[in-house]
């Protein structure tokens, strides 16, 4: 049995005392007291309605029947109340029936979905990311005709970009489009791994589609992204008459089940360009960024609910005694959270939960900034960072949520690997973060490749002079001063890894490739070793005058002590490998292997 | 050596002007002379023009004010008569033989015994100049062939006939050499010399074939540029430059006295696109624009070939041009390549077979090629890139003549080192390349010996007599940590002296900025203000070394590069020294003790008022507005060079000549007194904040020069100092390190920096 109740006075505690900004032009409304309740809602809706199909959901999985798809019992229910309550919309623009919530707020809420059923989010996640690509790149009639219905969960969408032969390299797709005189075009191709691609959920599914135009240039630059609807509007804007899309299959995965992942067939299907005609990547793009973030947080609600099931189990398994003695002797033996090893798990867990949400409320709120901030250099600034963190926060989140998963299942022991405790299926469906929306292989490419050189490093600015800052503000601190003095190291340890990569990459990019995922690691203890130090300064100054909150700023304390001395020094093996190139990378012949 | 003095130009257009003036620049008395314009009241007007028209020049055609002094103008009819005080008498007139025949008559008449004339035809043979002067004044008359910037473009051909005086000639060319700074080809008398013959053969052919291939010019100009190490402008782009209306002048010329036989001919065809772009103004830059121009918009357009229609510039992208081997290019099967291989391996060819009617020697036609086109290697240099054999091989794949010359050289290479001496084919055998008296090239020392210290950056050579010359080695010559360390080493080695030189284009564009703007962007604050206090440290160590120590520059000394030059004991400029602390136009300044030099200089000068703001008023215009001197001449006036600093007219004679003042330095050497100062202090901050203010109200300064300049004033104020006390060398140089560290950690610094590596010029922010 899977048990959950939403981290809401950390949630809170990040929200309200560390991060503590000033809201943005147009989220005034959402005061901190309004911000609460929605959490509070969203906190039992999760723990109510979607954790108790998470498990059923994964057992059941989906179906397809001539084409159509069932989802598993239950989940027709509760996209109804989810939308009921207006959760599908939380962040979408008002002016279409979204609630126009900051994203701090979305991502806290879609934390808590994922926690509890991450095959269930899968379906309104894919159709926010459609209606993000749709509110900046589509026509006033597009938005006008799709995002209503979108954000209310009428209808649902999806991004059609993997073919058979194409996942990362999208300039290999081959899906047809070709133009017609009233303007539409007519697609036809094959697309696979389409999550949320056919389900019996909403009433219609708006795909949007990459697909090529017949002239159009080779490769990522002849791509172009379409809108393709299930069932084609009619002229009053309600769903009419089927379109040439199709599910031929849908595929048979080791997690998230319960998600429909479909094989689509567009058969000369109509269909509307989105953005201009070529430009698909950059549309396509909007959606991904998105989704990537999507995914970081998937990693974080895994690993949170993998943490909460891990110590519930810790405490109430019985089994031997603590290593200096019975610390429960009236029971028939010691709960196994006496253990070190035992600790060493939960707090790494926790260590990862806690630092991870603190960084992705940090990027947040920045882009929150890009999306609202007024001041031109401020939301350039807020944009670049968002560029910057999003493949650390990306893969570092999801690794982390595997991790945290797979400890889980290890203080349970045997039990963690059956099925009754639910363990093994959060390990499962923590393992697709890990790959899909750009597997982390490539994000840590995309981080040493794009992210760091852009500009001559002006991203790095945006991380790296906070946190400078930080230290040089800090290293004199009566409490904390040894603590920021160690975690600059760490810090320097970054800042040479960068140099390194930087001037090795400018004669030979297999080196960066070669670094890329270390760096990527490196880069990500880092920041969560930022967000810590903020962390703990901050109980410290509460705690005074903490009162009944004093066992959470104590937590805080003992929890950030845990991750500097005992998760952060990884960053020196990191460096040591990164330090040590791409040679014994690419010695062994291919044949050899 | 026999000087000429007095030196005489008659025709004032571009190149008799310019002429003038670069003869002004080597310290002569020139008089420049051109016709009396029919009716004119001024009978001056046209050489008191020119002469107005080069002091605004740019780029610049004088290297001081002095030089522009000494340029006199008169007419060749009233004026006649002074030709018999010149030394020296340069004919720049149109090219018209019975004109120029007529003009030889007068000077004939006039000229005092011993002098010599020279044409700066183009196109006109030697011969038929001299057809029908007097014996006399054909034993001292000869081509000297300028290229056009005069002052800028180092190639000088010269063409003298079997009657011309030996001793005369060779007397002016050592003149060019030395005095003129040019290196001095000689070149046979045939159409075009040698630089023109194969030039325009060359660019004729490489526009012919992209309107034949239908290529984009941007694609051409890829292809035809970086691979074969051609300035970036490629053809297209130096077309442009040269004016398109030019070319069918030049082409018909050579047509016309080229023999009948000659490649030339058959690339010799008009081109509709080209003669339609002519009619319509499009001559290149100085018109409306060329094949590259700015569409309605600014925007960067070009042309297209086929349809004659202007589209927006296109990023090239060729595999082939990004290829390192040439082999790439000549094997490749694209229409790219193709186009490339042909182009160039014709070019190659025809180069080949100007031995020996055009040129003596393989090396005087890379030479030409390289001074007067800016190539980075010569025509047969590239052919031993790609091996002598396998290009003779490949002509005669492609149905082409291998001429005698490269047919030679199968199974050889053109140029070989052995022992340590560069050698080149000369008549089938491997003779060595000799280099004039005087002339000391770090190239042929670097051909014969291993450095005695090296390490990413930089190099140490014994350049004999106990004299060690320390080389920057990185890219662009930028400073960093490794120079600074290997500059250590070579102090600590106690040389009888050090010269500070390198054969780069430029001696050094200042600290490496992508690598100072990485460390800012990841705050790796301790790591710079290391690199700053390292860079003081040991500029300092240098200047107190107990040897001499001269730098040698030639082209750009910007920031770094100009403070190493100002610890040295003495300069040794090459004429083309544009030096200057440039750091405040990105958003820095000088850390590397260039604000205390330049306080000691102004501070040490003696027709600067007393007291202690005059001279950190001079530091500070110079430094706050950036300045960079644009010849040696101007960083004398402004005390970048010192007095006993000298300038060298020849690159070539840089080194030599820096050698000797540094063995002369040698002799009985004390190191320079420290210097004191007695800085304004607070109250010379707040002054120079109140001019910063006023400028940017004025508009003439920008918000965050305002930031910039304020630290500045700081420091040559000196922060805190009080004027009533001396301050030491040390204490300047603390403000300059804490004024850098607090501009490199700003935004508007870091977009500066950010804005200077992309787009190449300071952000005015």
């Amino acid at each position: 049995m899977q048990t959950y109740k939403a981290p809401l006075r950390d949630m809170k505690f990040v929200l309200h005392e560390l991060m503590n900004e000033a809201p943005l032009p147009g989220h005034e409304e959402f005061t901190p007291e309004l911000v609460d309740s929605i959490l509070e809602e969203a906190g039992k809706f999760c723990a109510e309605q979607l954790l108790p199909l998470n498990a059923s959901g994964d057992l059941e999985g989906c179906a397809i029947e001539n084409g159509v798809v069932r989802t598993p019992a239950g989940f027709k229910a509760a996209y109804d109340a989810f939308n009921e309550g207006g959760w599908g919309g939380l962040e979408a623009a008002p002016e279409f029936g979204g609630q126009g919530a900051p994203a701090t707020l979305a991502k806290l809420v879609e934390e808590m979905i994922c926690a509890t059923n991450i095959s269930f989010g899968m379906y309104p996640g894919l159709t926010q990311g459609a209606v993000r690509a749709l509110e900046i790149h589509g026509t006033e009639a597009q938005k006008a005709l799709y995002l209503p219905k979108m954000i209310s969960g009428q209808w649902s969408g999806t991004m059609c970009l993997t073919e058979p032969h194409c996942g990362t390299d999208l300039g290999l797709v081959r899906t047809k489009a070709v133009a017609q005189a009233d303007g539409s075009y007519r697609i036809t191709g094959a697309k696979i791994f389409i999550s949320a691609g056919e389900h019996d959920l909403s009433e219609n599914i708006i795909h949007l589609v990459l697909a090529r135009a017949p002239d159009a240039p080779p490769g990522i630059k002849g791509i172009s992204l379409f809108v393709v609807p299930k069932l084609l509007p009619d002229a009053a804007g309600e769903a009419g008459a089927g379109n040439g899309v199709s599910c031929a299959a849908i595929e048979h995965k080791l997690g998230i089940k319960a998600s429909s992942t479909c094989q689509m067939n567009f058969d000369d299907a109509q269909g509307w360009l989105v953005g201009q005609l070529n430009r698909g990547m950059q549309a396509m793009f909007v959606m991904m960024n998105a989704a990537r973030l999507g995914v970081a947080t998937q990693g974080l609600g895994i690993a949170e609910a993998a943490y909460q099931g891990a110590v519930l189990y810790a405490k109430e398994r019985l089994q031997g005694r603590a290593l200096s003695g019975a610390k429960y002797p009236e029971k028939a033996a010691d709960p196994i959270i006496v253990h070190p090893d035992v600790r060493r798990m939960l707090l790494t867990m926790r260590a990862y939960v806690e630092g991870s949400r603190a960084l992705g409320m940090w990027v947040a709120r920045r882009l929150d900034e890009a999306n609202h901030e007024r001041d031109e250099a401020k939301k350039a600034e807020a944009e670049e960072f968002v560029a910057l963190l999003t493949p650390v926060v990306k893969a570092f989140f999801t690794d982390a949520g595997f991790e945290c998963a797979s400890l889980a299942v290890q203080v349970y022991g045997g039990h963690g690997y059956i099925r009754d405790h639910g363990m093994e299926q959060l390990l499962r469906d923590a393992r697709i973060a890990m790959i899909y929306e750009g597997t982390n292989g490539v994000q840590a490419l995309d981080l040493v490749g794009r992210k760091m050189p852009a500009n001559f490093g002006r991203g790095l600015r945006r991380f790296f002079h906070p946190v400078a800052a930080f230290i040089e503000e800090n290293k004199g601190h009566p409490v904390l001063g040894r603590a920021v003095g160690g975690f600059g190291k760490a810090f320097g340890a970054l800042q040479l890894a960068t140099f390194f990569i930087a001037e090795k990459a400018l004669a030979d990019a297999e080196e960066a490739g070669a670094a890329a995922t270390d760096y990527l690691r490196l880069f990500g203890l880092v920041a969560l070793g930022f967000m810590w130090l903020k962390m703990m300064k901050l109980a410290l100054e509460k705690l005074p005058d903490a009162g009944v909150d004093a066992p959470f700023y104590q937590a805080k304390l003992s929890t950030g002590r845990f991750y500097l001395e005992r998760m952060l020094p990884q960053v020196g093996a990191l460096l040591a490998v990164i330090k040590a190139g791409k040679g014994a990378l690419m010695e062994l012949p291919e044949e050899l292997f | 050596m026999a000087m000429f003095n007095k030196i005489a130009v008659i025709g004032a257009g571009t190149m008799g002007a310019q002429i003038a003036a670069h003869c002004a620049n080597a310290g002569a008395e020139v008089l420049l002379l051109d016709i009396v314009p029919p009716g004119a009241a001024n009978r001056n007007a046209l050489a008191e023009g020119a002469l107005a028209k080069l002091r605004k020049t740019e780029p610049a055609a004088f290297m001081s004010d002095d030089a522009g002094k000494r340029v006199s103008v008169g007419n060749i009819e009233d004026d006649l008569w002074k030709l018999a005080e010149s030394d020296w008498i340069v004919e720049a007139i149109i090219e018209r033989l019975d004109l120029k025949q007529a003009l030889y008559g007068k000077i004939d008449a006039v000229m005092k015994e011993g002098a010599v004339v020279s044409s700066n035809t183009s196109t006109i043979p030697l011969s038929a100049l001299t057809a029908g002067v007097s014996e006399r004044f054909r034993r001292g008359f000869c081509i000297t062939h300028f290229f056009n910037p005069p002052r800028y473009m180092r190639l000088l051909e010269l063409v003298s006939a079997p009657e011309t005086d030996k001793a005369r000639v060779d007397d002016l060319a050592r003149f060019i050499d030395v005095r003129l700074g040019k290196s001095v080809v000689r070149a046979k008398d045939s159409p075009g010399f040698i630089a023109n013959r194969l030039g325009v053969y060359w660019l004729q052919g490489a526009v012919v074939e992209a309107a034949k291939a239908g290529l984009d010019v941007e694609v051409a100009d890829a292809l035809i540029g970086r691979p074969f190490g051609i300035p970036k402008t490629g053809v297209f782009g130096l077309v442009d430059l040269v004016g398109l209306d030019l070319m069918p002048h030049i082409n018909a010329s050579l047509a016309a006295t080229l023999p009948a036989d000659d490649a030339f001919h058959a690339l010799n065809v008009k081109l509709p696109v080209i003669e339609r772009m002519i009619a319509g103004g499009y001559t290149g830059r100085k018109g409306k624009g060329g094949f590259y121009a700015r569409g309605a918009d600014k925007s960067r357009v070009a042309i297209d070939l086929i349809s004659g229609e202007y589209r927006p510039v296109r990023k090239p992208d060729v595999a082939e041009a990004k290829a390192r081997d040439l082999k790439v290019i000549f094997e490749g099967t694209t229409p790219e390549a193709r186009y490339g291989a042909t182009v160039m391996g014709r070019t190659l060819a025809y180069a080949a077979s100007l031995i020996p009617t055009a040129a003596e020697r393989i090396t005087d036609i890379d030479e030409a090629m390289k001074l007067g086109y800016n190539w980075a290697k010569g025509p047969f240099e590239l052919i031993d890139q790609l091996g002598a054999g396998w290009f003779a091989g490949w002509l005669e794949r492609q149905g082409m003549t291998v001429p005698p010359v490269l047919e030679a050289a199968r199974g050889k290479r053109f140029y070989e080192v052995r022992d340590g001496r560069l050698l080149a084919l000369h008549e089938g055998a491997l003779t060595p390349v000799t280099r004039p008296d005087g002339v000391l090239l770090l190239a042929d020392i670097k051909r014969a010996q291993k450095p005695l210290l090296k390490n990413a950056s930089a190099a140490l050579w014994d350049i004999g007599d106990g004299v060690e010359c320390f080389e920057f080695t990185s890219k662009s010559n930028s400073l960093d940590l490794a120079i600074m360390e290997l500059l250590g080493q070579a102090i600590a080695r106690r040389p009888k002296a050090l010269v500070i030189h390198n054969e780069g284009r430029n001696f050094s564009v200042g600290a490496n900025l992508g690598l100072a703007l990485l460390a800012a962007n990841v705050a790796a604050w301790s790591e710079i203000e290391t690199l700053i206090k390292t860079g003081q440290e040991t500029y300092k160590a240098l200047k107190y070394a107990p040897f001499p120590v001269v730098a040698a520059p030639s082209g750009m000394a910007l920031g770094g590069g100009c403070e190493i030059l100002l610890h040295a004991d003495a300069i040794q400029a090459h004429a083309e020294l544009y030096a200057g602390l440039v750091e405040a136009g990105v958003g820095l300044i000088p850390g590397w003790g260039g604000c205390k030099e330049m306080l000691a200089r102004f501070g040490a000068h003696k027709r600067l008022p007393r007291g202690p703001m005059p001279g950190p008023v001079k530091v500070f215009e110079m430094i706050s507005t950036a300045y960079v001197s644009k010849s040696a001449a101007q960083a004398q006036a402004a005390l970048i060079l010192r007095e006993g600093d000298e300038v060298t007219m020849n690159r070539d004679r840089l080194l030599f000549d820096a050698k000797q003042k540094a063995l002369a330095l040698a002799e009985n050497y004390t190191p320079p007194e420290p210097p004191k100062f007695r800085l304004p202090g607070e109250a010379g901050a707040a002054a120079f904040g109140l001019a910063v203010r006023d400028f940017h109200a004025k508009g003439m300064a920008t918000e965050y020069d305002v930031v910039v300049a304020g630290e500045l004033g700081t420091i040559l104020s000196g922060g805190t100092a009080d004027p009533t006390e001396e301050v030491d060398e040390d204490f300047v140089l603390a403000l300059e390190r804490a004024g850098f560290m607090r501009l490199v950690k700003r935004e508007g610094t870091l977009a500066r920096v950010e804005h200077m590596l992309t787009a190449g010029k300071p952000l005015r922010n």
